[in-house]
């Protein structure tokens, strides 16, 4: 079964590419263009992976969102991949440094413009590291 | 300065104060005096002078002592030394101390108002310098804030929709125009690092460096530069020597910028030597500090060129014309260093290569567990 990815953006330039790109690869992706929708979304229906966006409506709206996740119970355990022009937003970051320690947790961060293999990259590694701690976790709970 | 001056005059005799006071009523000054040095450090915190007159010789702590503490409170407060005993010599001491002038006793009341004036014109002086200097930063990091965000998101979004498009039309393309493709590509990520240096070099944020400052072990820093111009050296058949004194101490810092730093160096090393030739590295402890040097046997820098080269948008006149920078990794460089409290210099001398030398203050604590070092063999710890 194709793995279930939510995309929250709120550039429908960006989201289009970036759904078709997923699309292509076999991936099954809904699309929210704002944290409120996509919030509705989350917790209507089970997604494997989140794409979200940082800087959406009149700030880091994204960064709001990603903190919420994080807290509910249902969905801190999806994977969530940031894409985001932050970099220019947030003062200065320096080589090596994936994002501001104290920003926010998150699974990884790519940084826009997104090259298509890139991101099918990064979808699989995630997606299957998601798929390895559950498996871990159903052990444990077993044993 | 619109209100009122505000002038302290801290001396032992009440003559003095009076007789101060009396010159200077109806100008457009506020004053409080102080019978001695500790009143008049109280009130310098509770009237907030522009301008304190210190007599030297006092019962109680000294006029240097006030002074001294005067300057480590607020530096800005102009301090002038009454000296009681026209001793010019003890004048001069306090204003090795950080006192602007002085008034030697006896003085008449235009000599009194004419220090009084220079005093404060000195003290405006000195607000403003502040001022404009905290204006020039305001003014880079909007400077900084309007290309990131004017130049480089449109230009982010081109080279999205490139890559969108070029991958949707993928099985459509002949090979040529799948290349062309790749031209634009090419162009425009080169444009967008230009962006991205441009801002580095406008928005280098002191504090935020030093915010993530801890001890740092300097042969790690060298060997992963060393690691990151391989490729380049390798290209030009340049071998990179490298050699670290034991017991070398750790640096505070931020590990990734040195690492820059250093790549910085290495890189403009590379860059202007020649084929074949060879790159030293050194890092060795003296006094309290840490050196790092890099020295090659390039072309060599002419002494005119010295002074501009750690400036922004300055490049090289002895550069090959296939190196063209950007003239300003090395101006990155030194605000890095800078940032660490080091300092950053170059010794050359045309025809006969460079030596840069990074130099940091070594650190007082030690490396927090133990430091691995993924050596290709080239460094010692």
């Amino acid at each position: 079964m194709s793995a279930q990815i939510m995309m929250i953006d709120d550039d429908p330039d960006f989201v289009s590419g970036i759904k078709s790109i997923l699309e292509k690869a076999d991936y099954k992706v809904d699309v929210a263009y704002n944290p409120k929708d996509g919030f509705q979304s989350l917790q209507s229906k089970r997604y494997d992976l989140l794409l979200l966006d940082i800087m959406m409506g009149r700030g880091a709206e994204g960064v709001a969102l990603a903190r919420k996740i994080r807290k509910d119970p249902k969905l801190k355990e999806m994977p969530v991949l940031i894409i985001t022009g932050l970099r220019e937003q947030i003062a200065f970051l320096f080589p090596g440094q994936s994002v501001h320690p104290n920003f926010v947790e998150t699974d990884e961060l790519i940084e826009k413009p997104v090259e298509p293999k890139f991101l099918l990259e990064k979808v699989s590694t995630l997606l299957k590291l998601a798929e390895e701690k559950k498996a871990k976790t159903l052990k444990q709970g077993r044993g | 300065m619109k209100d009122k001056a505000k002038i302290l005059i801290v001396d032992d005799e009440e003559v003095v104060l009076d007789s101060c006071a009396q010159i200077l009523k109806g100008g457009n000054y506020q004053i409080a005096t102080a019978t001695n040095g500790n009143l008049g450090l109280k009130l310098v915190k509770e009237f907030q002078p522009d301008l304190v007159y210190v007599d030297l010789k006092m019962p109680g702590i000294s006029g240097f002592e006030v002074i001294e503490r005067i300057r480590e409170s607020d530096p800005t407060i102009v301090t002038i030394v009454i000296t009681g005993y026209a001793t010019v010599s003890s004048a001069v001491d306090a204003m090795k101390n950080g006192a602007y002038d002085f008034l030697p006793k006896p003085f008449t009341p235009d000599e009194f108002r004419l220090i009084t004036r220079r005093g404060l014109d000195r003290r405006r002086l000195v607000l403003e310098t502040i001022a404009l200097r905290r204006e020039k930063e305001m003014l880079r990091e909007n400077f900084a804030a309007i290309v990131s965000h004017e130049l480089k998101a449109p230009l982010g979004a081109v080279q999205q929709n490139l890559f969108f498009l070029a991958d949707e039309l993928s099985d459509r393309l002949t090979d040529e125009q799948k290349n062309r493709f790749e031209r634009m590509k090419t162009n425009i990520n080169d444009l967008i690092n230009l962006i991205l240096t441009w801002l580095r070099v406008l928005s280098v944020d002191v504090s935020k460096i030093r915010e993530n400052f801890h001890p740092v072990a300097v042969p790690l820093v060298i060997s992963k530069a060393v690691d990151g111009v391989q490729p380049q050296a390798i290209r030009k058949d340049i071998e990179i020597v490298t050699s670290i004194s034991e017991s070398l101490k750790p640096v505070d810092g931020d590990e990734g910028t040195l690492v820059e730093t250093v790549i910085n160096i290495l890189g403009n090393a590379i860059k202007y030597s020649r084929p074949s030739s060879r790159i030293y590295i050194k890092a060795e402890g003296k006094e309290n500090d840490v050196l790092v040097s890099v020295t090659d046997t390039g072309p060599g820098i002419s002494k005119e060129e010295i002074p501009y080269i750690f400036n922004d948008f300055y490049t090289g006149k002895s550069a090959p014309a296939a190196e063209h920078g950007s003239g300003i990794g090395l101006a990155v460089a030194r605000r890095i260093v800078e940032a660490h409290n080091g300092t950053i210099s170059v010794e050359s001398e045309l025809g006969n290569g460079s030596t840069f030398v990074i130099r940091l203050p070594a650190s007082k604590s030690e490396l927090h567990g133990e430091i691995t070092l993924e050596t290709n063999g080239s460094v010692k710890s």
